[in-house]
């Protein structure tokens, strides 16, 4: 699904965000990326995103080599990710429903299998009844769970989820997170970049650990429950 | 359990997403392209003073060359009745004989481009001289009547023209009992020269009124662009192509030209009739009638569609310029 092969990136000012990181996340697979503030868990969820693109090394994205991608390739290789961030990045002027279609929208689906998808998708994350609403209307957690609908409308292959709990209270966190266990039970990627080692102790996941830019550490961490 | 079924649907199956066939993606693109001319007409009424103010000032600077378009057209109607000359003197040599003038006449008459040959007598010229001088007595201690004979020749109305009356002229003084030939076309000439001039600025002050269009829409779509970086930068992450991203600014700024080309067509049409009485009246005064031609149904397609073309290249500019630099961070 993911492979970096010795891939580094180095930003102008010769700062090194990452160094010849290697890993290997495979179809179906869920995985921590740990880390302190600085220690490179936001460039590298960039580069699988294609936000930025690696100074050397590999990046290998569902069998594409996505290290020379053309730019006119990108927003195509984007619909195969679902993206989802701390600050939630919804669209404040449009509704719930009209957030949560956007993907759908953009590939071209008829407005009515737009509207049966999306509903379906808030309904997974039980959002029903509020997508008519503004997203300015609902709280961080429900704002949080509208970025995840739509982030998985378009069934992508592969999650990526920037410190989603980032906001949330301890109980919210844990249910947000229960819901990424079962969209990766259907068999989607899931790569959660988070530094709340307390709630990665709670799960027994793989646990990818960068500090300064280097991988240290690469299996489960040890928590209360292992 | 329909429900986990729907999940199974939505999330399960090959890593790849579900392709929309050809045929779907084809219609997906007109229905999408529909789907956002009639979105981005929504989006300028989100802002209605800021949008009435654009169209407004588009149509301002437009209407100024169509009021002048229509002026200058309305002129040349006018002048095109003056476009030559009316008539030509022909002063013939002291010493030619009533026969040879016959003959003279008769060939002139021939002339294809000659309407009609009228001749005065060297004894009929001094006589209207005195009747129009008041100097009959003087005239009358002459020793001989100075007065040579003229023939007044009345071009065809194709040989009227400046040109034509130019050719006319120069075969007229290869006869050689003709002495002088006199045709006033200069004040024509003179009149063409200042409607040129009159052109030449109105194109001028057009193609600026036109250059401030091209800046007003591409700034305002600018601006546009600008605010809206943040959902810019959320299309592109959720997979929005740049040509998607950009068509509602495109089809904004064509709104934009195409109510301003309306507005400035009222306007020009406003303008023109609140002129129509002082012309009326001014032609009145030469006992012309004359009434102003207003912009017809091409004129006003033409304003309306440079209007539009105009703001569509001012937004591809601006879209060209600052869309495709917005990336998400």
């Amino acid at each position: 699904m993911i492979l970096f092969e010795e891939v580094s990136k180095i930003y102008a000012g010769n700062f090194g965000a990452l160094k010849q990181v290697d890993f290997h996340l495979k179809q179906g697979e869920m995985a921590f990326l740990t880390g302190h503030s600085g220690s490179g868990k936001s460039t590298l969820l960039k580069l699988i995103s294609l936000m930025e693109r690696p100074t050397t090394g590999r990046i290998v994205l569902n069998g594409n080599d996505i290290s020379n991608i053309k730019g006119n390739d990108i927003p195509y290789l984007r619909r195969h990710i679902g993206m989802i961030f701390q600050d939630h990045r919804l669209l404040m002027n449009r509704s719930v429903l009209e957030n949560v279609g956007l993907p759908l929208l953009i590939e071209g689906y008829s407005r009515y299998e737009i509207k049966r998808r999306s509903l379906a998708a808030l309904e997974k994350v039980g959002l029903m009844g509020k997508e008519d609403y503004s997203p300015i209307h609902l709280s961080g957690g429900e704002q949080q769970r509208v970025g995840i609908a739509r982030a998985i409308i378009n069934q992508p292959p592969l999650l990526l989820a920037d410190e989603p709990t980032g906001n949330l209270d301890p109980k919210l966190s844990l249910e947000i997170l229960s819901l990424f266990e079962s969209l990766n039970e259907f068999g989607m990627s899931v790569l959660i970049a988070t530094h709340d080692l307390g709630l990665i102790a709670k799960m027994r996941y793989r646990t990818l650990t960068l500090k300064n830019g280097e991988m240290i550490n690469d299996g489960l961490m040890r928590g209360r429950n292992g | 359990m329909a429900n986990q079924m729907e999940d199974k649907k939505i999330l399960s199956g090959s890593p790849r997403i579900t392709k929309v066939s050809f045929f779907g993606r084809v219609s997906a693109v007109i229905r999408q392209h529909f789907q956002q001319i009639f979105s981005s007409f929504s989006e300028l009424w989100r802002t209605p003073f800021a949008t009435l103010m654009t169209v407004f000032v588009l149509g301002l600077a437009l209407s100024l060359p169509s009021v002048f378009h229509v002026l200058y057209k309305n002129a040349e109607r006018v002048t095109g009745q003056w476009d030559g000359a009316s008539e030509i003197s022909l002063f013939l040599k002291k010493d030619i004989s009533e026969p040879r003038v016959q003959v003279l006449i008769n060939k002139l008459s021939l002339y294809h481009d000659i309407d009609s040959v009228t001749y005065i007598s060297r004894h009929q010229a001094l006589e209207e001289f005195k009747e129009m001088s008041g100097f009959s007595k003087a005239l009358n201690y002459l020793d001989e009547n100075p007065l040579p004979a003229v023939l007044v020749v009345v071009p065809t109305k194709n040989a009227m023209t400046s040109a034509g009356s130019k050719l006319l002229v120069v075969k007229l003084q290869r006869e050689q009992d003709i002495d002088l030939v006199r045709v006033d076309i200069d004040w024509i000439e003179k009149l063409q020269a200042i409607l040129a001039l009159v052109v030449d600025i109105v194109i001028a002050i057009a193609v600026l009124l036109l250059i401030s269009v091209l800046l007003i829409v591409s700034n305002t779509i600018r601006l546009n662009i600008l605010s809206q970086r943040d959902e810019i930068e959320v299309l592109k992450l959720v997979g929005a192509t740049n040509s998607f991203i950009q068509r509602p600014y495109l089809y904004v700024g064509a709104w934009y030209g195409l109510l301003g080309g309306v507005v400035a067509w009222l306007l020009t049409l406003g303008m023109v009739t609140w002129l129509q009485s002082g012309v009326m009246s001014l032609m009145g005064l030469y006992q012309l009638q004359f009434e102003i031609a207003l912009l017809n149904v091409e004129e006003v397609v033409i304003l309306i569609g440079i209007a539009t073309g105009l703001a569509f290249v001012a937004s591809y500019i601006s879209v060209k310029q600052y869309l495709v630099k917005i990336e998400p961070k």
